[in-house]
C-alpha cells in the first residue's frame, strides 16, 4: 500500500501558479528524487505534506486514508518529518532547543508544566551522536558551521520515528564527507521502511539513492520514471526543457 | 586568553557589575544614601518600573513593541479609584461605591483586555506593532482624560479605597540594612520570579525566545506566533495594570497624566538590562538589573541635589550608553563569529 498519495495537487500564491495538478505516491521502504528548476514547486510540494501550505486544490492519502494536513502539528502526528530548505533555525537558541521547538519535553500540565532541560539535552546529544556529528547541545546555533546547523535540523526528524521523511536539498551546504553521510542515512530510512522524499539539483545524489525521480516544471510533473529506466542525460532534458515530456 | 566568547559574556552581565560600581559612587557622595531609610526608597521606586519593565521584556523577547503600557497603568489605577470613591467635588469618583476587591478585579481584567485587543489589533489586522501601540498609547490617555475630566480622582484617606494603599504604601516587614520592605516590593518581587520561570523554565518562554529570534522558522515548526502575541501584549497589559494599582495607592490624587513619558524609563530600564530590541535575547534577571540601576541612579542623583536638568541629561546619557554597549554586543557577536569560523 502507498504510504502517501497526492491527487491533483494545486497551489496558487495570488497569480502565481506554484503547482498545477500534480500527482505523487511513495511506498515504504522507497525513495523518490524529486527535480527541477528553481521556482518550479518542489519546496512548495513538500511544505503542503509537511502541513505549512494547504493546497488550493487536491487531496492527501496517508496510508490510504483521506487526510487534511492542515498544520505541522498534525503532518508530525501522520508520521511525516522534514527538513526544510532553509532549515528553520532559531540563531538565538541552543542545538538542543532546536531540535525540540515546537515539542519540548515537559514534566506537569499546561500553566504549571517545566521544561525538562536534561531530558532534552541527553537526547540531543544521543542524535547528534548518531549523526555523527560533533555538534554539542548547548551550543548556540548562531555560533555554528553550516554542516553542525544541518545536523540539528536532522536530528528534528529523528525525534520520533516517522513513517516519511521529506529532505529539501539537505546536500546544498555542506561538505563532499557530509554528503556522503547523508546519502548513507537516506540509504538506512529505506532499509528501515521509511518513504523518502529527497529534493535536490545534484543528479549524483538522486542517482545513488533515489528508486524513482519526479520532474517537475513549472508547477506542472512532467516525469516520474524508475531510476532504472532513465538516466541523467534525460532527467536534465526534462529539467531545462529541452525534452518536452518522458 | 583573549576570546569574544568571554567578552560577550562580560557585556551580557555588566549591568550588575555597573551597579555595585554606581552604588560605591553614590556612598561616598551622600551620607544619606546608605540608610535604610533611602534603600528602601530605591527599592519603592524600582517596584512600579519594575512591573511594566517585565513586561516589555516578554513582548521585546518576542520581538515586538509595546509602547501603550504607560497609558493602561494610568486608565487602570484611575479605574480602580473611580469605581469605589463618591461621584462629586475632593474625590471625582463614579459614586459606584463597588467592592474595592472587585475593582481591582476590574481594573487588571481591564489592563488585560486592553492587551488582548492590542494583540488582537496586530495580529489579527495585520498592523505594525509599533503603530498600534502608539496609537493605543494615544487614545487611552485621550480616554483618561475624557473620563477625568481634569479633576483629578482621588480615593486617599478613603477607607474603602486601604487595599491600593496597601498594595502601594504599606511595609510589609523591616530588613536589617534593607529597611523596610514595602508590599510593593515584595510583589514586584514575586512577579519577577514568576516571570523568570515562564520565561527560562517553560514552553511558553521557550516559544517567545524561538519567536523573536526567528519568527517564520517557529511558524512552520507549528508554534501558534500569533496567538502567542496576543497573550504577551495581554500579560504586558496585566502587569501594566498591576502597576497601575501599585502607583494608584502611593498618591493623593490621579490625574489624567499619572504614567505620562514613563514609557521611555521602561524601555531604558529594559535595554540596559540587556534585553535586545531586536527581539529574542534577554533576562527576567538582567532587566532586573536595569530597573535598580535606573533607580538607583535616580534617587542617588536627587540626594545629591543634582539639578533636574542635569538629572534627564543624566538618564538619557545612561540610556545612549547601554544603546552603545548593545550595538557592540551585535558587532562581537559578529566578530565572535567570524573568529570562531575561521578557526574552523
Ligand atoms: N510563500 C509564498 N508566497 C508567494 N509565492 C511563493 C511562496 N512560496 C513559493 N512561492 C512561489 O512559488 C513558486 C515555486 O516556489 P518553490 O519554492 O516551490 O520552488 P523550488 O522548486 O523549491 O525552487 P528552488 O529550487 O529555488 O528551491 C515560485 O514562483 C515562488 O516564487
Ligand atoms: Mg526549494
Amino acid at each position: 500500500m502507498k504510504i502517501l498519495e497526492l491527487k491533483n495537487i494545486s497551489k496558487s500564491f495570488g497569480a502565481i501558479h506554484a503547482l498545477e495538478n500534480v500527482d505523487l505516491d511513495i511506498n515504504p521502504g522507497e525513495a523518490l528524487g524529486l527535480m527541477g528548476d528553481n521556482g518550479a514547486g518542489k519546496s512548495t510540494l513538500v511544505k503542503i505534506v509537511a502541513g505549512n501550505f494547504s493546497p488550493t486544490n487536491g487531496e492527501i492519502f496517508v496510508a490510504g486514508k483521506k487526510t487534511s494536513i492542515s498544520n505541522p502539528l498534525e503532518a508530525r502526528n501522520h508520521g511525516i518529518e522534514i527538513v526544510y530548505q532553509d532549515l528553520k533555525l532559531c540563531n538565538n537558541l541552543t542545538a538542543s532547543a532546536n531540535v525540540f521547538l515546537g515539542r519540548e519535553i515537559n514534566s506537569g500540565f499546561g500553566f504549571f508544566s517545566r521544561l525538562k532541560h536534561t531530558a532534552m539535552n541527553d537526547r540531543a546529544a544521543e542524535l547528534f551522536g548518531e549523526l555523527q556529528s560533533e555538534t554539542r547541545p548547548h551550543d548556540v546555533v548562531e555560533r555554528m558551521s553550516g554542516g553542525q546547523r544541518q545536523a540539528v535540523a536532522l536530528a528534528r526528524t529523528r525525534l520520533s520515528d516517522p513513517k516519511i521523511v521529506l529532505l529539501d536539498e539537505p546536500t546544498a551546504a555542506i561538505s563532499i564527507r557530509q554528503v556522503a553521510g547523508i546519502l548513507a542515512r537516506i540509504k538506512q530510512l529505506k532499509e528501515t521502511g521509511h518513504a523518502v522524499i529527497l529534493v535536490s539539483h545534484r543528479m549524483m545524489d538522486v542517482f545513488e539513492v533515489c528508486d524513482r525521480v519526479a520532474v517537475l516544471r513549472r508547477g506542472n510533473k512532467i516525469a516520474d520514471k524508475p531510476i532504472a529506466n532513465t538516466n541523467p542525460e534525460e532527467v536534465t532534458g526534462l529539467i531545462t526543457g529541452a525534452l518536452e515530456k518522458a | 586568553m583573549f576570546s569574544y566568547n568571554r567578552l560577550l559574556f562580560l557585556i551580557d552581565h555588566l549591568i550588575w557589575g555597573i551597579l555595585v560600581l554606581v552604588f560605591v559612587f553614590f556612598i561616598f557622595q551622600s551620607e544619606y544614601f546608605l540608610t535604610e531609610r533611602n534603600i528602601s526608597n530605591i527599592l519603592t521606586a524600582a517596584a512600579v518600573l519594575g512591573v511594566l519593565v517585565a513586561g516589555q521584556t516578554f513582548v521585546l523577547i518576542s520581538g515586538n513593541f509595546d509602547l501603550s503600557t504607560e497609558s493602561t497603568l494610568g486608565l487602570a489605577a484611575l479605574v480602580g479609584i473611580w469605581l469605589i470613591v463618591p461621584a462629586g467635588p475632593t474625590t471625582f469618583g463614579g459614586g459606584i461605591f463597588m467592592n474595592p476587591y472587585l475593582s481591582i478585579i476590574c481594573s487588571l481584567s481591564m489592563g488585560a483586555l486592553i492587551g488582548y485587543i492590542i494583540g488582537c489589533l496586530i495580529t489579527y489586522g495585520n498592523m505594525h506593532n509599533f503603530i498600534v501601540t502608539l496609537a493605543a498609547l494615544l487614545v487611552i490617555r485621550g480616554l483618561m482624560m475624557a473620563f477625568t475630566e481634569g479633576a483629578p480622582v482621588s480615593g486617599f484617606n478613603n477607607p474603602s479605597a486601604d487595599v491600593f494603599y496597601w498594595l502601594g504604601h504599606e511595609k510589609a516587614f523591616k530588613l536589617p540594612g534593607l529597611g523596610k520592605i514595602s508590599v510593593a516590593v515584595l510583589a514586584t518581587g514575586l512577579v519577577y520570579i514568576v516571570c523568570h520561570l515562564i520565561l527560562k523554565h517553560h514552553k511558553f518562554g521557550r516559544e517567545l525566545y524561538a519567536i523573536g529570534g526567528n519568527r517564520d522558522a517557529a511558524e512552520a515548526l507549528g508554534i501558534n506566533v500569533n496567538r502567542r502575541i496576543r497573550q504577551v501584549y495581554m500579560l504586558s497589559g496585566l502587569l501594566a495594570a498591576l502597576g497601575g494599582w501599585m502607583l494608584a495607592g502611593r498618591v493623593v490624587s490621579i490625574q489624567s497624566n499619572l504614567g505620562e513619558t514613563f514609557i521611555f524609563t521602561v524601555f531604558a530600564g529594559a535595554v540596559i538590562g540587556g534585553v535586545s530590541l531586536q527581539g529574542g535575547r534577554g533576562t527576567m534577571l538582567g532587566a532586573l538589573g536595569g530597573v535598580l540601576l535606573l533607580s538607583t541612579i535616580d534617587r542617588g542623583l536627587n540626594l545629591m541635589q543634582v539639578s533636574v536638568f542635569w538629572i534627564k541629561v543624566i538618564q538619557g546619557s545612561v540610556i545612549l550608553v547601554a544603546m552603545l554597549i548593545d550595538a557592540q554586543r551585535v558587532r562581537l557577536k559578529e566578530l565572535s563569529i567570524i573568529a570562531t569560523s575561521e578557526k574552523k
